[in-house]
């Protein structure tokens, strides 16, 4: 603790290591959680902070208990990845006011807690907007004759309907006339479930699939390929994962998010008691760089994704998000 | 769409009836097994991973098989022979198996959530030349994979021998009656680890369809609770195999009727309990039918 006095920015390895709690799904998921650690790794790099990832069998359930022990383990900030440890980050930050706290995709109350939000539904009115033009270009290989596109989520939440009120939205700016098919998988890690879901999408005319499903939506990217179709990715960059047949993925930058939390706390600068938020201005969400698929698509196409991009930067185009505005009249019944 | 939606239950069915047999099976020689999912899990994982070891789907089955019967044995000695209660014995390994393949995932391949292998294998999908192109029964038949197949073959096949031949009976008896089996030289416990293993070799088969007949991939919540369903099948098929694909068969099809009418707009929070809904008016309807005709027959 004496060190800790001395502690400046420039002794950033002074100061208490950092935690970086899993949510659901685990390490290895190749989306959500690996982007985080990702960005968790290259901070304690930068930073030279001593830092280790925190998992359980039972994320849901042992919130509070995680991050009791690791406040108790003389972690100085713990980053927790878990949408639902809300009420466990307030509780728990109450009572170890010395710990800093941060929480993604949830803004919690509290001095120690800085929250991070993602703006995901302006990243996927991008997503939106850009299927509903390819879907519309039946000359284009693996698109039906009629403009359908679909988008699989994990469970019916507000967290989740926040990415498909974007994707409806950005599909229907393109298009009014362009059929979305909507469904949720209700689980978050059963591949075969997603797969069969996408494949009933596919029959019923769709040529493109977002995925908002984790682990389930593996199984959407494999349906794809299986059937010359497209899917679209999520959280991280999955257009590798079926080469050419997953058009493009939405990005949520959660290593930017956690990279810039830990940077903060290492300056002596953490955002405790505030929100950040990440959105297309900010780099913290977007579509991937399309390395396998972008010759498919017409340039004029993505010109005009570029163009609606700089629209919702500036404010021109205000998407809807379900989390704070609840749900839009327009919301398919 | 009847096309899409009977390919799609025919796809589903077949892992809840793999597992519903093998635990029919199990239930007649007086095991309730609850770690069917641990079984299946544990061929789902196997299966994937010998398929992109040695690239032939036919290994891989076989080593499903092997490691589902021996997850099977391990749960069954720990019940005949160290006289653990079978419920609680159950759920504990299905929570120890799911944490030890987690272990295996993090540990070897540095992931703890999905993995995706070079090289897998897939399943061959039967297609049948003639069916193919004939409605309903095309898609009911063609394109199916060879543990489809086999789990429907496996429902005479299970009624005949529990029924008529000598191993059918033992098992029965070693189930109903323990002492009397023993008097007459049987070995019950023996019988009833048999049982098991046959019940943990289909599970590991119905893991196996799972990861290398539908997506190529594994997840360690892949079984997603298949096991029980199936345990809920052969539980009101009332130990008759017939009853017990009707179940089965009867989940699939209602599961895949709301994947299909969630993609047209249906509330998703209604579809997603249609399935389960069915089966329970279905089985209570056969209860309902099965008790009067016992009271009439009392008369």
């Amino acid at each position: 603790m004496a060190l800790g006095l001395v502690a400046s920015a420039a002794w950033a390895a002074d100061k208490a290591p950092v935690a970086l709690i899993i949510a659901q799904g685990g390490l290895g998921d190749q989306s959500y959680n690996d982007l985080a650690d990702k960005g968790f790794k290259k901070a304690l790099g930068e930073t030279k902070l001593e830092g280790k990832e925190v998992e359980s069998k039972d994320v849901v359930a042992q919130g509070e208990n995680m991050l009791r022990r690791a406040a108790d383990g003389g972690f100085g900030l713990i980053v927790d990845l878990e949408y639902s440890h809300g009420d466990a980050v307030k509780t728990v930050a109450k009572d170890y006011p010395k710990v800093d706290f941060s929480i993604l995709n949830l803004v919690e109350p509290g001095a120690n807690v800085a929250s991070v939000l993602f703006k995901e539904q302006e990243g996927s009115y991008l997503a939106g907007a850009l299927a509903a033009m390819v879907a519309s270009d039946p000359k284009i290989k693996g698109i039906g004759p009629k403009p359908i596109i679909g988008v699989i989520g994990g469970t019916k939440s507000a967290g989740i309907d926040k990415f498909i009120a974007g994707y409806i939205q950005g599909a229907h700016d393109v298009d009014p006339k362009v059929e979305v098919k909507v469904a949720y998988s209700n689980n978050f890690g059963d591949p075969a479930i997603g797969h069969q879901m996408a494949k009933a999408m596919f029959d019923e005319g769709a040529s493109i699939v977002y995925q908002v499903a984790g682990g389930t939506g593996i199984g959407v990217i494999q349906a794809a390929k299986e059937t010359g179709h497209y899917a679209i990715g999520v959280d991280t960059d999955q257009d590798a994962l079926a080469k050419g047949h997953v058009l493009t993925s939405m990005i949520k930058r959660t290593d930017l998010a956690v990279e810039t939390v830990i940077k903060d706390y290492a300056e002596d600068k953490f955002p405790g008691g505030q929100t950040v938020t990440l959105g297309l201005k900010e780099d913290g969400v977007g579509l991937s760089p399309m390395t396998y698929t972008k010759d498919l698509i017409p340039a004029a196409d993505l010109a005009k994704i570029d163009e609606m991009k700089k629209k919702i930067i500036a404010g021109e185009i205000k998407v809807w998000d379900v989390t704070s505005q609840g749900y839009p009249s327009w919301w398919p019944k | 769409m009847i096309d899409y939606v009977l390919a799609a239950a025919a796809l589903l069915t077949t892992p809840l009836l793999l597992t519903a047999i093998g635990g029919l099976i199990n239930r007649l020689g007086g095991i309730v097994n609850l770690g069917l999912e641990a079984m299946m899990l544990t061929g789902a994982y196997v299966a994937l991973a010998m398929s992109s070891a040695t690239q032939s789907w036919l290994v891989a089955l076989l080593a499903a098989l092997a490691a589902g019967g021996a997850v099977g044995l391990l749960f069954s000695l720990a019940v005949t022979r160290l006289e653990a209660n079978e419920i609680v014995a159950g759920v504990g390994l299905n929570v120890a198996t799911a944490g030890l393949i987690g272990f295996i995932l993090k540990d070897y391949y540095h992931s703890s959530g999905t993995i995706r292998l070079p090289d897998v294998v897939m399943l061959p999908r039967i297609v049948l030349p003639g069916v193919a192109q004939i409605p309903i029964a095309g898609a009911i038949l063609s394109g199916k994979d060879p543990l489809t197949w086999l789990s429907w073959a496996l429902v005479p096949i299970t009624a005949f021998v529990l029924s008529r031949t000598r191993a059918g009976l033992r098992l029965r008896a070693a189930g109903a009656a323990r002492e009397a089996a023993t008097a007459l030289g049987l070995r019950p416990l023996a019988i009833r680890d048999a049982s098991t293993i046959v019940a943990g070799a289909l599970a590991g088969l119905a893991g196996a369809q799972l990861s290398i007949g539908v997506v190529g991939v594994f997840s360690v919540g892949m079984s997603g609770g298949r096991a029980f369903i199936a345990l809920a099948a052969f539980y009101f098929g009332r130990n008759r195999p017939g009853l017990t694909a009707v179940g089965a068969a009867l989940f699939g099809l209602f599961d895949a009727i709301q994947i299909y009418l969630q993609g047209r707009g249906v509330a998703p929070e209604l579809m997603q309990m249609l399935p389960y809904i069915v089966v329970l008016v279905v089985l209570t309807a056969i209860g309902v039918g099965e008790r009067k005709r016992r009271l009439l027959q009392g008369v």
